[in-house]
């Protein structure tokens, strides 16, 4: 059979090809490593890239791909001293256009990064989003994320690593007790509406992430930090199992399976009856799940271990009886 | 294949960036038929006297995947021979394929743009912004690093979300099967999807009903079946349909307001405070914006005893009906029964 649709690998390959030809004709002379630099791929993906368009041109005239027709390098440079200089030059002049898919990617990546400290000026990043779909080849797709005001909370944890001072904050413990915090800012992190801070809290000389959401009070303090971003490397998962984590089984309806998915046990999904799903969550304490499972009524019951039920029992009843009091 | 070329293979990329190549070098037009005989990559393939329709059906699919990275290939008719395909002519024109020459980033824009495109890692958008961001290396602008580091993530796992932004391009009405926040039941809805919108930190699909034109808004978290095209398609609509939505759904979720009582020194009094727009009633009593109710009472029951809703009145009634099944639910000691 002949080729399918082309894979994506080779669609990333013809970019990388086209934009690679713009770029070594804007400079006389590149190195290879220069320009695999530039471009974040190894010095042997440019060595290829450049090997292949080297060969590569136009029919032409005579539609045999004469000398003339093709591009060309100073080959003695480029295998002697790793270095890339084009002679002969073909159909390219300018790089290629945003496509519009490609651009709604960018203003919908920048319209969720409006809280950014680093975005406040909001007339700056619309003449950017403006330059993108200017600089596209079709209008942007309809893929849009909602913008924000700028965060003040992250507005002072990065005037806190500019001015090189320890933030402290008030935040809650896993048992609900708030508690002052000292902490070098490393890392601001998000997975959609949430947002997280990673960095060495002075309490408890370690690691932790926080929810900024759960941040209160936070201030400036006069205590130099001891770790800078990039100086320490994070783990790459935000929270890190540990060995006292607890197993709850779970029982979910088949459309509240999506709803939890990401909370899930690989391959701890099997059939449970009257059409549910039984599945397996790992959690660093049994109030984790109190609070999801009283957020997915309906859908999502705990079967084990009987001191989870017994918490989710009472979180939802001590919820219920609140209103009877507040009568 | 029997009756293809026996020389070497010519590899993909090669193949399309010589067409590319072809189609940008010529004023005039390349018909299919030189195209296949003369460009690197089809010509070892073409048989000058035999059937050709497997390299044919190769070169619309290379087309395909050219205009899906934005690359314009324009279709001229021969002078005189209009309607006949084999005279048909194609070429790459130069304006719309160059990114204008005044366009450039600043160190600060690229480094944002940066950013930007790592916000995506699944899925199409991921895709599109890395080849994005490789167009804008080609610019050779400098990037500076910002203060805090960042890792910013959008997530796109709802699966319905890449049919979806197919069905949008291509305008095509689909067909899904839908759990409307409240119910535990899924019905199966018909659409004509326009724009896709995370609002709130959710997925949404805006969208207008084909049948009686009223515009609809759905979560993709809530669609709970493959999305399937109808056969149908629909007109192309006016205007910036990402943007309507987006306002659209400030205006339902500014329009409605709740009012709740949060224990002080709680995660809910920190957490609800601090959601966008919050706000303080006469009485002290927190309000917030909300756009479904049903999905504002999920989450308040989720917080348990440490907020009670106020008003409106079918906000306490929802939110006290959820407590009271969940409490039902994890009664009875031991395991829990199966239930009907």
């Amino acid at each position: 059979m002949a080729d399918k649709s082309s894979a994506p690998q080779a669609r990333d390959k013809l970019t990388f090809l086209l934009a690679l030809v713009p770029y070594l004709m804007d400079r006389d002379r590149v190195s290879v490593h220069d320009a695999a630099q530039q471009f974040g791929v190894t010095d042997e993906q440019i060595r290829d890239a450049v090997r292949l368009i080297a060969v590569s041109g136009i029919p032409g005239d005579t539609a045999a791909y004469q000398h003339d027709d093709l591009f060309d390098i100073a080959w003695d440079d480029f295998e002697d001293n790793d270095q890339i200089v084009l002679t002969n030059l073909v159909a390219i002049d300018d790089s290629p256009r945003f496509s519009g898919r490609e651009a709604a990617a960018l203003i919908a990546g920048l319209q969720y990064l409006s809280a950014l400290p680093e975005n406040a000026d909001h007339r700056a990043i619309a003449v950017l989003m403006a330059k993108l779909s200017r600089g596209a080849s079709a209008k942007p797709s309809p893929v849009a994320v909602e913008g924000s005001e700028t965060d003040a909370t992250l507005d002072l944890i990065r005037k806190a690593v500019s001015t090189g001072r320890q933030l402290e904050f008030d935040y809650l413990n896993s048992r609900g007790e708030s508690e002052r915090r000292r902490v070098d800012p490393l890392q601001v992190e998000s997975v959609d509406a949430d947002w997280y801070l990673r960095g060495w809290c002075h309490l408890r000389e370690a690691l932790r992430t926080f929810r900024i959401d759960r941040i209160g009070e936070p201030a400036i303090t006069s205590e130099e930090i001891a770790f800078r971003p990039r100086e320490v490397a994070l783990p790459s998962s935000l929270f890190e199992g540990s060995p006292e984590d607890v197993d709850v089984t779970l029982a979910i309806a088949p459309a509240g399976l999506p709803l939890v998915a990401d909370y899930l046990l690989d391959g701890s999904t099997a059939p449970f009856g009257g059409g549910l799903v039984r599945a397996t969550m790992r959690v660093s304490h049994f109030h984790v799940v109190k609070r999801l499972v009283c957020g997915l009524p309906g859908l999502v019951t705990v079967v084990a271990p009987p001191e989870a039920r017994e918490l989710v029992e009472e979180w939802a009843s001590a919820g219920e009886r609140s209103y009877d009091e507040s009568r | 294949m029997a009756g293809q070329g026996t020389t070497a293979r010519v590899p993909v990329e090669e193949r399309l960036f010589s067409l590319v190549l072809a189609l940008l070098a010529t004023d005039h037009g390349l018909t299919k038929s030189q195209i296949l005989s003369t460009v690197q990559g089809y010509r070892q393939r073409y048989s000058a006297h035999g059937d050709n329709a497997n390299l044919e059906r190769q070169f619309e699919r290379d087309k395909d995947d050219i205009r899906e990275l934005g690359v314009p290939i324009e279709t001229l008719e021969s002078p005189g021979q209009a309607g006949n395909n084999q005279s048909l002519r194609y070429r790459i024109p130069r304006g719309e394929y160059e990114l204008p020459r005044d366009i450039s980033f600043t160190a600060e824009e690229t480094a944002l743009l940066g950013l930007a495109a790592m916000v995506w890692r699944e899925g199409s958008l991921s895709a599109e912004s890395r080849r994005a961001m490789i167009k804008l290396k080609a610019l050779g602008m400098e990037t500076v690093e910002p203060v805090l580091a960042y890792e910013p993530h959008v997530r796109v796992r709802e699966e319905a979300f890449e049919p979806l932004n197919t069905a949008i391009e291509k305008r095509h009405v689909v067909r899904f099967g839908y759990l409307k926040p409240g119910e535990s039941d899924a019905s199966v809805r018909t659409i004509a999807p326009l724009a896709l919108v995370q609002f709130q930190g959710r997925w949404h699909c805006c969208a207008i009903d084909p049948e009686s034109g009223e515009r609809k808004t759905f979560l993709l978290r809530r669609i709970v079946t493959p999305v399937s095209a109808t056969g149908a398609t629909f007109a192309a609509t006016e205007g910036d349909e990402a943007e309507r939505g987006l306002r659209d759904l400030g205006e339902v979720w500014s329009s409605h307001t709740a009012e709740v009582v949060v224990v002080k020194g709680t995660d809910a009094a920190t957490r609800l405070r601090k959601q966008r727009g919050a706000g303080m009633s006469e009485n002290g009593n927190l309000l917030l914006h909300y756009v479904d109710l049903n999905i504002l009472a999920d989450e308040l029951a989720g917080y348990g005893p440490e907020v009670i809703a106020v008003s409106p009145p079918e906000l306490v009634i929802a939110v006290r009906l959820r407590l009271r099944a969940v409490a039902a639910a994890h009664r009875d000691a031991g395991e829990a029964r199966d239930r009907g």
